[in-house]
């Protein structure tokens, strides 16, 4: 079913989603982005992941849940890692819209995100603005 | 570190190729990024790497300055303000802008941005990291 973004109200969860943050996910972040840099390695040998592979992965429900559509543009990104995560944790990533407007034809949504681990514990806060053309939207309906 | 530092820069190029493959990674298969028809038609004519991909190179130059601190305490906050497009080369900098003791750490607040090889800034911030 369609999203009617304006029918989506601050405070309102738009994504909850539990993910693997594993060796095939990594490894193919790693090499998108093309980053050759050992991960370090924690006291116990575990490796640590990317962080912003742990971000990359909150955002992945987001773009799903929302049915962000083609045309929307990314403008502003805050990131806050509040934790070290090992490569093979499970990850819980909840998204809330934070604020949701319209002006000079395009809707405005600022989404943040929570991460956390298998302990329940934050290891990541993000918040991200995005803003979707109205008469793109308008032209889904059509 | 004191302010006024840079830091290691990091370069990169990025193939449409690499576009794909973060879509798959990231799960964000948007039109923009991966659809020669649907980009063709956008206000860039053509298709863009995902913002979060070219991001991540100033992740990565922070974490080669940082290390495990930046994964524990790392903040960034950014504005994506032009396109990268692929094939074209990014190089992520970094000044440091302040040092200064917090309780029982200090934190380090650097200047961030991503250029193009037209000097163009395609993102611009502020990162901060907390060293123990």
């Amino acid at each position: 079913m369609a999203v009617d973004y304006s029918k989506l109200t601050p405070g309102q969860i738009v994504s909850h989603h539990t993910y693997q943050l594993d060796e095939d996910m990594v490894g193919e972040y790693l090499g998108a982005v093309k980053d050759v840099s050992d991960l370090p390695l924690r006291d116990d040998g575990r490796r640590l992941a990317p962080p912003m592979s742990m971000a990359a992965l909150s955002l992945r429900g987001v773009v799903q849940d929302l049915q962000i559509p083609g045309g929307t543009l990314h403008v502003g990104q805050e990131f806050e890692f509040t934790k070290a995560v090992t490569v093979g944790s499970t990850l819980e990533c909840e998204a809330t819209l934070a604020q949701n407007s319209v002006r000079g034809g395009m809707r405005i949504m600022v989404v943040t995100s929570t991460v956390r681990d298998a302990d329940g514990v934050e290891v990541m806060f993000g918040k991200s603005t995005i803003m979707l053309p109205e008469d793109l939207l308008s032209g889904d309906d059509d | 570190m004191n302010e006024g530092d840079t830091l290691l820069t990091v370069e990169k190029t990025f193939s449409q190729d690499d576009v794909n493959r973060y879509a798959d990674a990231a799960g964000d298969h948007n039109p923009i990024h991966v659809d020669p028809n649907f980009a063709a038609g956008s206000q860039f004519g053509r298709r863009i790497a995902h913002g979060m991909m070219i991001a991540a190179s100033i992740s990565e130059m922070m974490a080669q300055a940082f290390g495990q601190d930046w994964h524990k305490s790392g903040r960034m906050k950014i504005r994506f303000r032009a396109p990268v497009f692929p094939g074209e080369t990014v190089r992520a900098s970094g000044t440091v802008r302040s040092v200064r003791q917090i309780e029982d750490a200090t934190e380090v607040a650097v200047s961030v941005q991503v250029t193009k090889a037209n000097d163009e800034a395609a993102i611009t911030g502020d990162a901060r990291v907390r060293i123990e």
